[in-house]
């Protein structure tokens, strides 16, 4: 059995959630920043009229800021009763990822990256990691 | 178990009619409790609840949902005897049929938040089993509230689990003894020490409570000491002389049995409070899903969006000299519809006061019985309206002012009359639209009142100096009146919560008058609608912001040289703390702190903003310095929701046009403190 990932660059690595956990994505062209917030809440962002708070990716994951140009985007997710949205570097594929591509992510990497890389996917020679997106988005999910 | 895959569809129309088939049950069965209780059948009621628990049943095996067949079924049955009987239904009936629409509640709950349902629990089952025996017949012995003859410092004693002991009790027809036991040498030797009086007495009467009390010493209490037992006995007082050796006089009796007809003045509670549900009212009623209207109200935005985009390239297009006179008049129409529309749909979800509060009269019945008050709950809300999302803010916030009038402002029957007032405490809940699109809800009691000496003695602070203070005293969060925790309140006394929501979450006003032994009142003054506002936009940094008209006290120019900059708090690194920025200048003949805006929300160095925007909040002003005013205009607020965006000062976020969204702030949240970044 097999199931459909969106694949999306953060820095050079390459990251993926499953297909069904994504609601949409879109073209990133700015965020509005709310006092206050959590370090790497970016803000809120407006999408299709709803908004929702967005995570930087890069912040997240402790890489420097970066201008993304035309190839940001926006990666709105469903995570329990919550609409979230993950800012990401680039991203467009979607990839179709087998059970037995999957494998848990080596116990160093796990202990270095605070528990946001879930498992880990081989697809031809490419790695792409699969993230926690709850432990990514972070804070309290009530 | 849970309801099979192939039936899910069906949930969601099952769960709203179960829904409201079990708030009509449930009115239905006050309104026949109260009928009970004037020992009255009523006929037209019973049948309405056969009717209602009927259909659930029907609707619950269609989708399978046994547990709620199960518990519908017995209470059908019973209903059926009782219909066939008249009408009539005895109040330990009564309230089995209550317990029983609670299970019913309590599946419906758990299917709706997507939960395996357990199966009823076998008590309760076997419970409405048995409903058959106490059903037909008399109406049996009523179970309100008693008054106990007993002095002050003795009733003080008495919990109220031993109260509702004796509440029971009288209400099966026992009395209610108090019986002096003083304990003697003599009577030693003749064999009654406390030890077996207490025995003896158990085997004529129930021993609810003993208390010891200290004594003169005189010739009677030797001791200096006497048993006060409180007792419930279907004997005559003889039988009690006789097991404890005591004198006739040290036998009291301080309540009889309670005749059916002793509570008439208890049986208004529903008559009045309750809506009536006729099923023939709810002809030509669609019930809709609150999300499909904020689909709609999402829709027209976007179309009020799209025509400020509209009017701003048509000003571009005249400005390049084009005739643009007839697209002029046909904006301004489009506009006028636009508005229209959102009337429309406004107006749909309003919902009345009444159906928002539908659940007071049982909570207050159910306050009742644990507290052991009397409580008289009159509601006149007539035709008030408000909007969906408003009365579900609000909710919470009214039972947290209700519960506290029960539980600290009503005093116990006996303690009342002691102050002469009337044994049934008042508690009266009124609502007024008031111009402006606000909406006042007062809830009045005419209980102790509240004291502003003891509320001060316990917060450690001096006593306030009028109700507003005292109010404010009594919103700190975890400051509580009373020693004890009560199971209904708590320790502390939820304020913080009812002003958060009052005014934190829904931008309304709490006030309170209160007069210490003659009771209390709680208003709430909240807008109709949340969702559109008039605001004000301006700029501070390079962020444009948003702001209620309404929580504005003035606009003003400030010359940044006349700023007084007083001394600067110094951090722990010795630096002075700068980015806070606070000034003051001079209005009116006050002086007014002002704040840049722009600081206070980054944490950067203070600029010289020339506008500042007054907030007037727990009496002092509070000037904000911003950069720009940009415009007054209607905005939609979206409330922010999320933990991750739930911060202080913020309420929600609001689309000016542009497709981004511009935060709506609550300065009043800031002007207390200028702490930053704390979650809300």
């Amino acid at each position: 059995m097999s199931e459909l990932h969106v694949v999306f660059k953060v820095g050079e690595a390459e990251y993926a959630l499953p297909a069904t956990a994504v609601l949409q994505m879109e073209s990133f062209t700015g965020v509005t920043p709310v006092p206050g917030a959590l370090p790497h809440v970016a803000g809120i962002v407006q999408v299709r009229g709803r908004v929702v708070p967005a995570v930087d990716a890069r912040k997240r994951f402790g890489l420097p800021p970066i201008d993304r140009g035309i190839d940001g985007r926006i990666i709105v997710s469903q995570l329990g009763d919550r609409v979230v949205a993950l800012i990401v570097d680039s991203g467009r594929e979607v990839l179709k990822l087998s059970a037995d591509q999957i494998k848990p992510p080596p116990p160093l990497l796990l202990d270095q990256t605070n528990g946001f890389v879930r498992a880990v996917a081989q697809s031809g020679k490419r790695l792409v990691m699969l993230i926690d997106l709850e432990k990514v988005i972070g804070e309290d999910t009530q | 178990m849970s309801a099979p895959d192939a039936l899910l569809e069906f949930l969601p129309p099952y769960l709203a009619e179960v829904d409201e088939l079990l708030a009509a049950a449930r009115s239905n069965l006050l309104a026949a409790e109260v009928s009970a209780r004037k020992g009255m059948a009523s006929p037209r009621l019973v049948r309405e609840l056969f009717r209602g628990v009927h259909t659930i049943k029907g609707l619950s095996a269609m989708v399978d949902v046994e547990a709620v067949v199960a518990l519908s079924h017995r209470m059908e049955t019973s209903l059926r005897i009782a219909d066939q009987a008249g009408g009539r239904l005895g109040t330990a009936a009564i309230q089995r049929l209550f317990q029983g629409l609670t299970g019913i509640e309590h599946c419906v709950k758990q299917l709706a938040a997507g939960r395996p349902l357990d199966a009823p629990s076998p008590a309760l089952l076997a419970l409405l089993d048995n409903l058959e025996e106490g059903l037909v017949g008399s109406p049996g012995p009523t179970d309100g509230p008693l008054v106990l003859q007993l002095a002050p410092s003795l009733l003080a004693k008495v919990n109220a689990s031993e109260r509702e002991q004796l509440n029971q009790g009288v209400a099966a027809g026992l009395t209610a003894v108090l019986l002096e036991f003083s304990p003697s040498p003599e009577r030693a030797q003749a064999g009654f020490n406390i030890n077996s009086v207490r025995e003896r007495l158990s085997k004529v009467a129930e021993l609810v409570k003993v208390v010891p009390v200290s004594a003169k010493v005189t010739a009677s209490s030797p001791g200096g000491l006497y048993f006060a037992l409180l007792l419930l006995t279907s004997n005559p007082p003889e039988a009690l002389v006789a097991a404890s050796g005591v004198a006739a006089s040290d036998v009291k009796v301080i309540a009889s049995p309670r005749s059916p007809a002793a509570d008439d003045e208890l049986a208004d509670l529903a008559d009045a409070a309750l809506p009536a549900y006729e099923g023939a009212g709810r002809h030509g009623v669609v019930r809709v899903e609150a999300g499909r209207l904020d689909e709609a109200m999402d829709r027209l935005s976007a179309l009020v969006v799209g025509r400020s985009r509209v009017m701003r390239a048509v000003a571009q297009l005249t400005e390049t000299g084009a005739n643009t006179r007839e697209l002029l008049q046909i904006l301004a129409e489009n506009g006028r519809h636009l508005r229209d529309m959102r009337a429309s749909i406004l107006r749909i979800r309003m919902v009345r006061v009444v159906e928002v509060l539908e659940r007071l009269p049982l909570m207050v019945r159910g306050l009742r019985r644990s507290t052991g008050k009397q409580v008289r709950l009159e509601l006149e809300l007539g035709n008030a309206e408000l909007d969906k999302g408003v009365g579900d803010r609000l909710f919470p916030a009214i039972v947290h002012l209700v519960r506290n009038a029960v539980d600290h402002a009503l005093e116990l029957p006996e303690e009342r009359v002691r102050l002469g007032k009337p044994p049934e405490g008042l508690l009266r809940i009124r609502c007024h639209s008031r111009p402006n699109s606000l909406l006042e809800l007062s809830i009045e009691d005419d209980g102790a009142g509240v004291d502003a000496a003891t509320v001060a003695r316990r917060a450690g602070v001096p006593e306030p100096r009028n109700a507003q203070e005292l109010l404010e005293l009594l919103c700190q969060p975890g400051l509580s009146t009373r020693t004890e925790v009560s199971t209904t309140s708590g320790r502390g006394m939820g304020m913080d919560i009812v002003k958060r929501i009052a005014v934190g979450q829904l931008g309304g006003s709490l006030t309170l008058a209160t007069e210490l032994g003659k009771g209390s009142t709680f208003t709430l003054s909240v807008p109709l609608t949340l969702s559109i506002v008039e605001a004000f936009v301006f700029e501070s940094g390079a962020q444009r912001y948003a702001l209620p008209v309404s929580a504005v006290e003035e606009l003003i120019e400030i010359d940044p040289d006349l700023v007084i900059r007083g001394p600067v708090p110094v951090g722990k690194d010795g630096r002075a703390a700068e980015a806070s920025g606070v000034g003051m200048i001079h209005r009116r003949g006050a002086a007014v702190p002002v704040l840049t805006l722009d600081a206070l929300l980054h944490g950067v160095q203070g600029g010289r903003p020339k506008k500042a925007i007054v907030v007037f909040h727990q009496g002092q002003r509070v000037a904000f310095g911003v950069d720009r005013m940009v415009s007054q205009q209607e905005i939609v607020i979206r409330p922010l929701e999320d933990p991750l965006v739930r911060v202080r000062g913020v309420t929600g976020a609001t689309d000016l046009g542009d497709g981004r969204p511009t935060l709506v702030l609550d300065l009043a949240a800031f002007s207390k403190g200028i702490t930053l970044g704390l979650p809300a």
